[in-house]
C-alpha cells in the first residue's frame, strides 16, 4: 500500500520530466493524435483535511462518514500516450483518495488498437458500522452497544485483459478478487440467554475467468468458462476468566446464567464453476435474435468447532451444563441454471415486436452433522444431530413487446408478461418449525408507455404497469399492483434545461391474513442553468418529494393478538451547486462553488442530515492551482437522539496539471 | 441559407473535387471524410481523437475513409447543397431507427447482450442520450463521478435516494450506477449486473453473503436483496426497508396463515415477548440473517 502511494505521489514529478520532442513525434504521419501533444498530461490533487471533532456520536459519524484528519492524495488522473503506438496507444490511471481515508481507488487502462485491452481496478472500503438501534437489547439499562457491528476493510480487485480487441474473434481472461477482514462485536446464543462477544472476521474471494468473441457483421457469440474460489474464517471469543452475564440478566429457575470462557471457530471454504454462452444475430434486416445460457455450481464445506465454559442452560431439556464442545461438518451444493431466448422482428417500418423468455433455476441442497457434548460436575451428555435442507426455485417469465412510431414525434408501446413459478423448501427430519413447503408463483402483467419528442428539446414519457397474481412467494410480495412513472426533460434556452420524473407504486393484497397496502410516490425536479456559457456561473438543483405508506397485518408472537405493521416515511430531499466565476483577470481566475444538499423526512423514523459545502479553487499559474473546501455533516433523529452528530471538515491542497 | 454559406460551400466544393478524383474507392454517393473536415473541422478534429475513429482508418468495418457517413448516410448530394434536408441527422431520427445504426456494428457485442430487453431500449432511451459520439466530451464516461451525473440526470428519484443518510457511496464517486446495472440490458430485472455467471451483482462486493448456505433464507435467492434492503439508500440503519428490524422480519414471519395463497415464511407462533428489548431486535439473536451453514434457525 505504501509503495502503492509513494508511486502515485511521484507521479507530479514524473510528469514535469520532459517528454519526446516534438521533433522526435512528428515522423508519425498516420497517427490520428496530432505528434506534437505532450505524452503525459493530466492532474493531481495534493492536500490535507482538518477535522473539528464530532459532537454527538462518533459511531455513528463513523458509520455514515468516516472521513479523517490528515494529509491526502485527494485524487489524480493521467494520461499517458505514445504517438508511435510501440508498446501502447495510451496508458490512464485514475486514484481518488488514498491516505487513510474510508475508502480508495486506482485504475488502470492501457490499450493498444487491435492488440490487447487492460484494465486493473483496485478499491478499498472501510466498512463501520455501529448504530445502536439496529441491534442493543440493552439500551433500556443505559447500555449502548451495537451486538452486531463491524470494523472492517473490503478490498476489491478486478484486472482483466483482452486480446485482440476489434477483430472478430477475440479472447479474453480476467480476474477479480474481494476479500474483508476486521473486527467487530457479535452475539453468542443458548438456551435463555445471549452473550455479546468479540469476533473477527476475516474472508476472500477468488474468481477466475477466460473466454472468447467471436463477433462477425452479423452474428456474435461469447463462450466463457470461470471458477470462484471462497474462505471465510469467523471466531467468536471471550476470553477465560472473564464474566459475561449476557442480555437476560433475570435467574432461570433460581440460577444466574453467564459465560466464562468461549471459543466458536467456522472454516468455511467454497468452489464453483461456472460456464456462459452468450449470441446475437441480425440474421435478416427485419430480426434480430440472442440468447443466453449460465450454469454454475457452487459448493461449501464448512468446518465449526466450539468451547463453552460457564453457567449454561439447554432450554430444550431444561438442563443447566457448565461446558460444551460442538463439532459441526457441513456441506452445501447449489446448481444454478439460467437462459433466455429473445428476438426482435420488425415487421414493419413503424413497427417492432420484441418477444423475450427467461427461466431462472436454483436447486440448493445442504447437510450438517453435529456432535455436541455437554458437561457436568463429573458427567457429560453426548448430543447428535443430521439435518438436510433443500430449497428449490424455478423462475420463468414470458413477454412480449410492441412498438410502434405513430409518427417520427411519437412512438407508443403495449406489451404483456407472464410470470410463472414454484418454490419449495424442506427440512430433515422434521422438527419445530415448519419442515416443509411448496408456493406458486403467477402473475399478469399488462404494459403500455409512450414517448413523444416534439423537437429535440423538449421530451415527455410515460408508462404504466398493471398486475394482477394468483400466487407469490412472500406477503409483501408484488401481488396487485400498479407502477406508473413519467419523465419530461425540456430545454427552452441553450443555457437553461429543466427535467421533471415521477413515480408510483401501489401494491394490494387483499388476502385474509395479509391485508397489505403498500402506496409510493416520489416527484422530482431539476434545473440547470449556464448563462452565457457558465462565464459567471451556473446552476443545478434538484427537489424530490417522497411519501411511502405501508400497511401490513401480523400476528404479535408474544400476546399472540392481531397488530397492524405500519411504515410511513415522508421526505424531501434537496441538492444544489452555484458555481460562480468570480470578475477576474486573465492571471487570477478564482472559481467558487457553494452548494450541498439535505434531506429530512417524517414518518417511523423522522431524521434529517445536511451535509452544506464550499469550495474554492484559486489558478496560481498554469500548472498550479490552490483549492479550499469545506463540508459540513449535521445527523439528527427525532427517537434515537443519542445518534446523531454534527462536524465540520476543512480541505485545502494544490492541483498539479500538466 | 445565407451568401457566406454559399461562398463556403463553392469553396469547399473547389477543394474536395481533386480529392473526389483521388480516391476512386468511393462508392456512388459518398464524399469521404476529408470532404466532411473541410465545412466541419472541429467536428472531425473530435472525431478522430475518438475511439471511433477506426470506422475512417481501418477497413474491417467497411467505412475506410468515409467514417462520417458511417453514421450520417451518404454525403455527396448533401456537399452538392449543404443542406440539413439532404443529410441524415441521427439525433432527429427516432430513438429505434438511430439505435439500429450504433448496433450496425455494436449490437454483436457481448456488453449488449440483452439489449432487447433493457428498460432504456424499451423506453426509447437512444444510444446517443449517454454517448457522446463526436467526442467533445469521451465517447464513455469512466470517471464514476461523471457516469453518476450522467444517470441522475434522468433518474432524479432515484439520486435523491443517494443522498439519505445511509447508502451506497455512489455521491462520494466511490461507486458508480454501472457497477451494480448494465445500461445496455441484463438478463436480471433492474438491468443488474451479474456476478459470476447468474448471481446477482450484489455477491461482487459482498462475497461473505453469497453462499451456498446448507440453510438458506428463501427470500435472498427468490426476491434478491432487496426484499430486505434499500439498495440506493434508506434512512434506516443497514438499509433496511423499515425502520425497526423486527418489523422487516414480522411482516413475513407473521404467524397469521395466508389463504386460499400460499406464502413462505408463516410459521406457527414462535413466542416471542416483544415487549422485552431482547426480542424487539431479531438479528440479535437470528444473526445469520443472510444464510447459515450450520443452524437451521439462523443463530449462528
Amino acid at each position: 500500500m505504501k509503495a502503492l502511494l509513494i508511486f502515485l505521489l511521484s507521479l507530479p514529478v514524473l510528469a514535469q520530466q520532459p517528454v519526446a520532442t516534438p521533433a522526435t513525434t512528428t515522423g508519425d504521419a498516420a497517427s490520428p493524435i496530432p505528434a506534437t501533444e505532450p505524452a503525459l498530461t493530466g492532474w493531481i490533487d495534493l492536500g490535507y483535511r482538518w477535522g473539528t471533532g464530532v459532537a454527538g456520536s462518533m459511531d455513528t459519524y463513523r458509520s455514515i462518514i468516516n472521513l479523517g484528519s490528515g494529509p491526502k492524495l485527494l485524487g489524480t488522473d493521467f494520461t499517458l500516450s505514445d504517438p508511435k503506438h510501440r508498446w501502447f496507444d495510451s496508458i490512464q490511471v485514475r486514484a481518488d483518495t488514498w491516505g487513510d481515508e474510508p475508502s480508495s481507488s486506482l485504475h488502470v487502462e492501457a490499450k493498444k488498437s487491435f492488440v490487447y485491452d487492460f484494465n486493473a481496478d483496485y478499491r478499498d472500503f472501510a466498512y463501520f458500522n455501529f448504530l445502536p438501534s439496529y441491534a442493543d437489547p440493552l439500551l433500556g439499562q443505559g447500555i449502548v452497544l451495537d451486538e452486531q457491528s463491524f470494523d472492517t476493510r473490503r478490498k476489491i480487485a478486478a484486472i482483466s485483459l483482452d486480446i485482440r480487441p476489434g477483430h472478430w474473434w477475440s479472447p479474453y481472461v480476467g480476474w477479480d478478487h474481494d476479500s474483508s477482514a476486521g473486527v467487530g462485536a457479535s452475539v453468542f446464543v443458548t438456551g435463555g440467554n445471549q452473550y455479546p462477544v468479540p469476533n473477527t472476521l476475516r474472508d476472500s474471494t477468488d474468481l477466475y475467468r477466460g473466454g472468447i468473441r467471436f463477433e462477425k457483421p452479423h452474428f456474435h457469440v461469447t463462450l466463457e468458462e470461470g471458477g470462484t474460489f471462497f474462505k471465510s474464517d469467523q471466531s467468536l471469543f471471550q476470553n477465560p476468566g472473564s464474566e459475561n452475564y449476557g442480555n437476560v440478566s433475570s435467574p432461570v429457575f433460581g440460577q444466574t446464567l453467564d459465560l466464562t470462557s468461549l471459543l466458536a471457530a467456522y472454516g468455511i471454504g467454497g468452489s464453483s464453476a461456472y460456464s456462459k454462452a452468450f449470441f446475437t444475430a441480425t440474421p435478416t434486416s427485419w430480426l434480430d435474435i440472442y440468447g443466453q445460457f449460465l450454469y454454475s455450481q457452487p459448493d461449501s464445506n464448512v468446518h465449526f468447532q466450539q468451547t463453552d465454559v460457564g453457567n449454561l442452560y439447554l432450554q430444550s431439556q431444561i438442563l443447566f451444563y457448565s461446558s460444551e464442545q460442538e463439532l459441526i461438518l457441513a456441506a452445501s451444493a447449489q446448481p444454478h441454471t439460467t437462459g433466455s431466448l429473445g428476438a426482435e422482428v420488425r415487421p414493419m417500418k413503424r413497427m417492432r415486436l420484441v418477444e423475450a423468455w427467461m427461466t431462472d433455476r436454483l436447486h440448493d441442497a445442504g447437510s450438517a452433522s453435529s456432535i455436541d457434548t455437554l458437561m457436568f460436575p463429573g458427567s457429560s451428555l453426548p448430543l447428535s444431530s443430521l439435518l438436510a435442507s433443500t430449497l428449490v426455485t424455478n423462475y420463468s417469465q414470458e413477454s412480449v413487446d410492441v412498438f410502434f412510431d405513430a409518427s417520427q414525434k411519437l412512438t407508443l408501446r403495449g406489451g404483456y408478461r407472464y410470470v410463472w413459478g414454484d418454490a419449495q423448501y424442506a427440512f430433515l427430519p422434521p422438527a419445530g418449525l415448519v419442515s416443509s413447503d411448496h408456493e406458486q408463483l403467477r402473475q399478469n402483467i399488462g404494459l403500455g408507455s409512450a414517448t413523444y419528442r416534439p423537437t429535440q428539446k423538449i421530451s415527455v414519457t410515460g408508462e404504466a404497469e398493471g398486475g394482477a397474481s394468483s400466487g407469490v412467494y412472500f406477503r409483501t410480495s408484488l401481488y396487485d399492483y400498479q407502477r406508473v412513472r413519467a419523465q419530461a426533460h425540456y430545454q427552452p434556452l441553450p443555457s437553461l434545461s429543466v427535467s421533471a420524473d415521477f413515480t408510483l407504486l401501489n401494491n394490494q393484497n387483499p388476502l385474509a391474513g395479509t391485508y397489505y397496502d403498500y402506496s409510493s410516490h416520489q416527484e422530482s425536479l431539476s434545473l440547470y442553468w449556464a448563462p452565457s456559457a457558465s462565464k459567471i456561473f451556473d446552476f443545478q438543483g434538484s427537489y424530490t418529494r417522497s411519501d411511502l405508506k405501508s400497511n401490513i397485518g401480523y400476528l404479535d408472537p408474544g400476546t399472540l393478538s392481531q397488530q397492524v405493521s405500519r411504515y410511513r416515511d415522508n421526505s424531501h430531499t434537496a441538492t444544489a451547486l452555484i458555481d460562480v466565476n468570480w470578475p477576474h483577470s486573465k492571471r487570477f481566475a478564482p472559481m467558487l462553488a457553494v452548494g450541498g444538499s439535505f434531506f429530512i423526512s417524517s414518518g417511523s423514523l423522522p431524521t434529517s442530515y445536511y451535509q452544506p459545502e464550499a469550495r474554492l479553487r484559486v489558478p496560481l499559474n498554469a500548472h498550479l492551482s490552490w483549492f479550499s473546501e469545506w463540508r459540513y455533516y449535521g445527523y439528527g433523529e427525532v427517537f434515537n437522539l443519542y445518534e446523531g452528530f454534527r462536524t465540520h471538515l476543512v480541505t485545502t491542497g494544490v492541483r498539479f496539471t500538466r | 441559407m445565407t451568401q457566406w454559406h454559399l461562398v463556403l460551400f463553392g469553396l469547399a466544393a473547389v477543394v474536395a473535387a481533386p480529392l473526389w478524383a483521388a480516391d476512386q474507392a468511393l462508392p456512388p454517393g459518398y464524399a469521404g471524410s476529408d470532404t466532411c473536415k473541410i465545412c466541419h473541422e472541429d467536428i472531425y478534429n473530435g472525431f478522430i481523437k475518438s475511439p471511433h475513429r477506426t470506422v475512417d482508418s481501418e477497413a474491417q468495418h467497411g467505412f475506410a475513409g468515409r467514417g462520417c457517413e458511417a453514421c450520417h448516410g451518404p454525403g455527396q448530394m448533401h456537399t452538392e447543397g449543404p443542406s440539413a434536408d439532404n443529410i441524415r441527422n441521427p439525433a432527429k431520427l427516432t430513438s429505434a431507427v438511430a439505435d439500429k445504426m450504433c448496433l450496425t456494428c455494436h449490437l454483436n457485442q457481448p456488453t449488449h447482450i440483452g439489449r432487447l430487453e433493457s428498460s432504456h431500449a424499451k423506453n426509447q432511451i437512444s444510444c446517443t442520450a449517454c454517448h457522446k459520439v463526436h467526442a467533445s466530451e469521451p465517447l464513455v464516461v469512466r470517471k464514476a463521478e461523471a457516469t453518476n451525473q450522467l444517470c441522475a440526470s434522468c433518474h432524479l428519484n432515484v439520486w435523491a435516494q443517494f443522498q439519505r443518510p445511509f447508502h451506497h457511496k455512489l455521491p462520494e464517486s466511490d461507486m458508480s450506477c454501472v457497477d451494480c446495472h448494465n445500461p445496455h440490458g441484463s438478463i436480471r430485472p433492474a438491468i443488474l449486473q451479474s456476478f459470476a455467471s447468474n448471481e446477482p451483482g450484489c455477491f461482487e462486493c459482498h462475497g461473505d453473503k453469497r453462499g451456498p448456505f446448507t440453510f438458506e433464507h428463501a427470500p435472498v435467492r427468490f426476491e434478491g436483496c432487496q426484499a430486505c434492503h434499500e439498495p440506493h439508500g434508506s434512512a434506516n440503519p443497514r438499509m433496511l426497508i423499515r425502520a425497526n428490524v423486527r418489523f422487516v422480519c414480522l411482516e413475513c414471519h407473521a404467524n397469521l396463515p395466508a389463504a386460499p395463497v400460499k406464502v413462505a415464511g408463516v410459521v406457527p407462533p414462535a413466542f416471542h415477548d416483544l415487549r422485552s428489548p431482547v426480542f424487539q431486535n431479531c438479528t440479535v439473536c437470528h444473526q445469520k440473517i443472510h444464510g447459515s451453514h450450520i443452524d437451521r434457525n439462523l443463530l449462528k
